[in-house]
């Protein structure tokens, strides 16, 4: 068995367990941010009725708001508080950052555990050797909440080899980028997809992170990563429980076995109106942006702070371009602080935003008129998500976002990286 | 599990962003029923009627996991969805909130917008009235035929809690 079979056996009592078995299992953590949560406690208090039975489970992060911007939003983030009170959830508040890695960062995702949320990037946990996937209000206010359990169909699952070394001024981003396109939306539909190979193996946590981030744009059901001393070291400083990590057998079957070998990649970037439509950064260059962005559940993390830093030291944004930079914890604006990447983000004109998820269906922030674009490090660039149908959001790495942010335009970054 | 009605035929990959805006998710269902698919289809939400069928491409459903979206389609009164195939997470909502769901490769092909539809969810078999072409969709998870004739999850919860599963 693999390492998601495994922990779906485990955790519903059985010695095993194959494609396609229907499952009840006990789940670890729940995650549930301002609106999904909102939208699941009135499932649960209206047609559930019951109580909360594992309350230390279950956490909500305030992300797609760091600040209600007016009274129906403060109105629904107070009716959360009170559920979270009433229940005894685990509540952080504004400004704690983006569910998943607040989520990661407070010591609610560990090693070997099955991890949930109404959050459809919940696939991203399977970074830390879990088995982690997203499902509706329903299954949350009906089973999770109150039971500690849900259903699973398991699933076939896909081995995705990346071998190769990236080039000079081509990221992890750009490869995952790559990799959806290369896949397909809807290449993986209901797929647990492994990512493995010694491309992946040299990968530090944070940008192994990109990876099972992408498993719901191609229409997948989890991604993981086995764990090794990397997964593990990072599990023991943050939490705050024991935990028992889980193996894929050298041995297991795989529905299917894709190698990639990306040595030869360019910096990639996916335009509107989806993520599959993602080509080499030259085929969208010049295209002008008033906005540049690092944050969201795929960005804002310290890496790219550094990678936008080094490109940024020195000059300054295109005159007409607006630059929000997302801390996705308070541990990322913290190590930010302290490597001088604030300030030097600051002079170049760029304007901090507290930590949260960012422009990220424009709640709270980061809405565009028609006739405005944005390049960002977000995890998704469908139409009508920042504003306007209209709008062109471009994402790249943090690299190209900076570079982009300094010419006006969407730009190589390699050229600022001599 | 019979269902006849006229047919509403959609693309390929639409997202729950487009089934019901982000804007409009705090609306009551009955209030967010007045918008599905408005950028695709303003006509849709104002003229359908209880009983039709809605039709769509590939993907179907992508994007954010909210069941307001299925929701909001089974209270415009359609009575199911037909897809070339459906998000994951789209898919599961459905059979949650009870809204049956069907995958069938290769049906945009043979319906068109207005077609009238006899649909046979349990067996799966689909026949077009209006052209005289049929078709069979997936077969449906026993497990959640179950919980589709059951309404839904949530009346099946507390069985599902004690440990059975299939
Ligand atoms: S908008 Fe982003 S954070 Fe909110 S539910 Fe969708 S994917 Fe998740």
């Amino acid at each position: 068995m693999n390492l998601v079979e495994k922990i779906l056996a485990k955790k519903s009592g059985r010695d095993f367990v194959r494609p396609g078995d229907v499952v009840v299992a006990d789940v670890d953590a729940l995650l549930l941010h301002d609106l999904s949560g909102y939208i699941t406690a009135r499932v649960f208090e209206r047609e559930v009725k019951k109580d909360v039975r594992f309350p230390d489970r279950v956490v909500m992060v305030f992300d797609h708001h760091f600040s209600p911007p007016n009274e129906e939003r403060a109105r629904i983030l107070e009716e959360n508080r009170a559920f979270a009170r009433k229940y005894g959830i685990h509540l952080l508040d504004c400004g704690s950052g983006n569910i998943h890695n607040a989520a990661v960062r407070n010591g609610f995702v560990r090693p070997g555990s099955i991890v949930v949320g109404s959050d459809s990037h919940t696939p991203v946990h399977g970074t830390m050797g879990c088995f982690a996937c997203g499902l509706g209000n329903n299954s949350h206010a009906a089973t999770v909440l109150p039971y500690g359990k849900a259903w699973f169909k398991v699933p076939e699952t896909i081995k995705v080899n990346l071998t190769g070394k990236n080039k000079f001024g081509v990221f992890p981003r750009d490869v995952a980028l790559w990799l959806t396109g290369q896949i397909g939306e809807g290449g993986a539909v209901y797929k647990a997809l492994h990512f493995t190979g010694q491309f992946i193996k040299d990968l530090d946590i944070w940008n192994r992170w990109l990876f099972p981030l992408i498993t719901i744009d191609v229409g997948g059901k989890c991604g993981f990563i086995d764990p090794d001393e990397k997964t593990l070291a990072l599990a023991r400083i943050i939490s705050k429980k024991e935990f028992e990590p889980v193996y894929s057998d050298p041995d297991c079957e795989y529905e299917t076995i894709w190698d990639y070998e990306i040595s030869d990649l360019e910096p990639q970037v996916a335009a509107s109106p989806t993520l599959g439509n993602v080509k080499p950064v030259s085929e969208f260059a010049g295209r002008s942006i008033q906005w540049a962005e690092l944050g969201g559940h795929g960005g804002g993390r310290i890496e790219d702070f550094r990678e936008a830093a080094r490109i940024l030291k020195g000059r300054k944004l295109a005159p007409g371009v607006k630059f929000n930079a997302v801390p996705s914890s308070r541990e990322v604006f913290s190590q930010a602080l302290q490597e001088g990447i604030v300030e030097t983000m600051f002079d170049a004109g760029c304007t901090w935003f507290p930590p949260c998820t960012g422009s990220n269906q424009a709640i709270n922030m980061g809405a565009m008129a028609e006739t405005e674009s944005m390049i960002s490090t977000h995890a998704r660039n469908f139409p009508g998500r920042n504003g306007s149908p209209k709008a062109i959001m471009y994402l790249g790495s943090a690299s190209t976002v900076a570079a982009s942010a300094i010419k006006g335009h969407v730009s190589d970054p390699r050229e600022f990286l001599e | 599990m019979n269902a006849e009605g006229r047919c509403w035929k959609f693309g390929d990959n639409i997202p729950t962003d487009q089934i019901v805006r982000s804007d409009r998710v705090l609306l009551t269902i009955d209030e967010m029923a007045k918008y599905v698919l408005e950028n695709l289809n303003p006509d849709f939400a104002k003229n359908v009627q209880s009983g039709d069928i809605l039709v769509a491409g590939k993907h179907f459903g992508q994007s954010s996991g909210r069941a307001v979206a299925p929701k909001a389609i089974k209270a415009t009164g359609v009575s199911v969805v037909i897809v070339e195939y459906a998000a994951r997470l789209f898919y599961r909502n459905c059979f949650e909130i009870g809204l049956p769901l069907l995958e069938c490769p290769g049906i945009t092909e043979g319906v068109g917008s207005g077609d009238m539809l006899q649909v046979d969810v349990e067996t799966g078999k689909i026949l077009n009235l209006s052209n005289g072409k049929s078709f069979t969709a997936k077969p449906i998870d026993p497990f959640l035929m179950e919980m589709l004739k059951a309404g839904g999850l949530i009346a099946i919860a507390p069985k599902i809690a004690e440990g059975r599963s299939s």
